[in-house]
């Protein structure tokens, strides 16, 4: 059981890290607009 | 203090800076695919990796996708790691029968060795196999090396290249970091590390007689003290030369043994001990070079190394001072250096190594994002303590981690032409880039996820007596140095422990391994981003009001800069900490 909590919450921080990435790429496009 | 101290310090600096060029030219050679004395060997094994993996050598990446690949890198065999760690007593290589690494360790270890922070909250020997040492974090040391790598060349093509959507292929830079630089130098280094006299083996744990056996008194659960005659002792083996090599030459830092560099199979000679030093400050001294030739303006690659190299010089100074000087309040004790002794605050040190190797090695491993330590940074008197953790919260970018030490450092090279453009009242640009509102917004991102993570951590941890201040051995502002310092080394990517800490809870384990992970990556995607806008700009002719990043004004103003930053955001933990501890120690009060 442990064992699937911290599987999950490093995929959950990558796909936190992953929406960071998009983040920071939207503000770029949202400043060429 | 000594003048073969000095000498030491002093033939470190003068190796490093001739060291700086032939590495550099070497790097740019690799990134920008020229061909090396290398091609003919390595070559046809790139060719062979890229057609086995299905990786197109000639595709560009946005930095949105080189950001994506370097997560994928990262996440799958973070995974794989933490699955060797739970399932090792049933994989090869395990001759002392090992059980399983706990949960909380083995994801505190997957997320720390992924991020090349190499953060130890166990006792290697006696916690991970042979397998897993060498098949699970040798593997992490040399990829998470190479992700650092190849990140701040990404950002130097972003620098470098004008109207581009593309900053590289991030599967090509790994591989050739992998191939070209790191590879080539472990297996040479590690030959010379066995040739004075580092162990390399498979062969089980070695029992043998001492020679005086020992009275040991311990202390049960119970509160019973027992006497035991101790007769004989376990001596650790292992495959050591092989993973020091890249420990220290990918400023990993994650020991062999929990003795570190300090113990005499991972460290066992005077060359030993210089060889590291240099090697870690290698790549990332020679990255300044490649900063220079691929940015076209080699003289801002020596101010960005002049800047690193001052703060280099400050905090060696700084440390050898303080521990040289001794504790003062040993009234009667001769610490004198002399012909017999090292003389100073000897307490926690080697005596081969002596004062000047031991704060030599603690800047430089702070400065870098190594870790590794081949003196107890817990036993320096209070400011020689501080040294080490103010290297770690400048941002480890005094020559710093491979790679992250450079993209780091630039960083605050756009805040400061920032600021000075501020000053002058016009755009600021860099090296012909003008660094407008977004490129702020990036840097200050990646700059303040630092404090954010250290600060909030160690304030959460100070105020809980059920899971924070139980882990610490000292009280009062000794131990808020040693949480913070846990923090301050996990988030920074360091992995050097303060030592008499104890991290191996559910909490430390837990929150040391998030730190670890926010301080790499979310950190560097802002600089991708960085990279990526800088990349898509015009260049724009230097004019009379372009403020020059190739001179001695501008290296001390970017010293300035990340003095400023990192002084505002943590001398208020220092003052309560390090600084109090000091002055209590001179009023005859220590911890």
């Amino acid at each position: 059981m442990q064992d699937l909590v911290f599987i999950l919450v490093t995929i959950g921080f990558f796909a936190l890290a992953i929406a960071y990435v998009r983040g920071c790429d939207r503000l770029k496009s949202g400043e060429r607009k | 203090m000594t003048a073969n101290g000095w000498l030491q310090i002093f033939v470190f600096l003068l190796v490093i800076f001739l060291l700086t060029k032939p590495l550099g030219v070497f790097m740019t050679g690799v990134f920008d695919r020229k061909r090396t004395f290398l091609d003919p060997v390595l070559r046809p094994i790139e060719r062979l990796l890229y057609k086995l993996t299905g990786v197109n050598e000639t595709h560009e990446m946005r930095w949105t996708e080189y950001a994506f690949a370097m997560l994928c890198f990262s996440v799958i065999p973070m995974l794989v790691l933490y699955a060797m760690e739970r399932l090792q007593q049933w994989l090869p290589w395990n001759p002392q029968k090992l059980g399983a690494v706990a949960t909380d360790l083995a994801f505190n270890t997957a997320a720390s060795f992924t991020t090349n922070t190499n953060w130890q909250a166990y006792t290697p020997e006696v916690t991970m196999s042979y397998f897993t040492q060498m098949a699970g974090l040798a593997y992490h040391n040399f990829t998470s090396a190479a992700t650092g790598i190849a990140l701040a060349v990404a950002v130097i093509r972003g620098i470098a290249r004008r109207e581009q959507e593309t900053i590289g292929n991030f599967w090509v830079d790994v591989t050739r970091t992998l191939l070209w630089i790191l590879l080539p130098v472990c297996l040479v280094i590690s030959m010379i590390f066995v040739s004075q006299g580092m162990i390399q083996n498979l062969k089980p744990y070695v029992t043998t007689e001492i020679v005086d056996s020992q009275t040991v008194q311990t202390t049960g659960t119970d509160g019973k003290t027992t006497t035991q005659v101790v007769k004989e002792q376990v001596i650790p083996q292992g495959p050591v030369a092989s993973q020091e090599a890249i420990k220290i030459f990918g400023t990993n830092g994650g020991g062999f043994f929990y003795a570190n560099s300090a113990h005499p199979y991972e460290n066992p000679t005077p060359l030993t001990n210089f060889l590291q030093v240099l090697l870690i400050f290698a790549i990332p001294a020679g990255l300044t070079y490649t900063l220079g030739r691929m940015t076209g303006s080699q003289k801002h690659g020596w101010a960005v190394w002049g800047a690193m190299a001052a703060l280099f010089v400050a905090g060696v100074v700084g440390a050898y001072a303080a521990e040289a000087r001794g504790n003062p309040l040993l009234h009667g004790v001769d610490q004198k250096a002399s012909a017999q002794q090292s003389g100073g605050n000897m307490e926690g040190k080697e005596t081969r190594f002596g004062i000047a190797d031991s704060a030599l090695f603690a800047t430089v491993t702070t400065d870098a994002s190594c870790g590794a330590v081949n003196s107890m940074h817990d036993s320096f008197t209070p400011l020689g303590g501080m040294i080490p953790l103010v290297n770690i919260m400048l941002g480890e970018v005094v020559f710093g981690g491979v790679g992250s030490g450079l993209y780091g450092m630039i960083v605050f090279v756009i805040l400061a032409v920032f600021i000075a453009g501020l000053m002058v009242g016009r755009t600021p640009e860099y090296l012909g880039k003008k660094i407008e509102a977004y490129d702020v917004k990036m840097a200050m991102l990646s700059v303040l996820i630092f404090p954010l993570v250290i600060l909030v951590f160690t304030a959460v941890s100070v105020v809980s007596s059920k899971f924070g201040t139980p882990s610490i051995s000292n009280p009062g502002p000794h131990g808020l140095s040693q949480i913070l310092y846990a923090y301050t080394s996990g988030t920074g990517n360091n992995g050097s422990a303060f030592g008499g800490f104890n991290g191996n809870t559910l909490w430390y384990n837990t929150t040391i391994g998030f730190a670890t992970l926010f301080g790499r990556f979310f950190a560097v995607i802002p600089i991708l981003a960085i990279a990526g806008s800088l990349a898509r700009k015009k260049f724009v002719p230097e004019s009379a009001g372009t403020f020059p990043v190739t001179t001695p004004l501008f290296s001390s103003l970017l010293v300035s800069v990340v003095l400023i930053v990192s002084a505002l955001t943590f001398f208020p933990a220092l003052s309560l900490g390090a600084i109090l501890e000091h002055l209590l120690m001179h009023a005859g009060k220590v911890f």
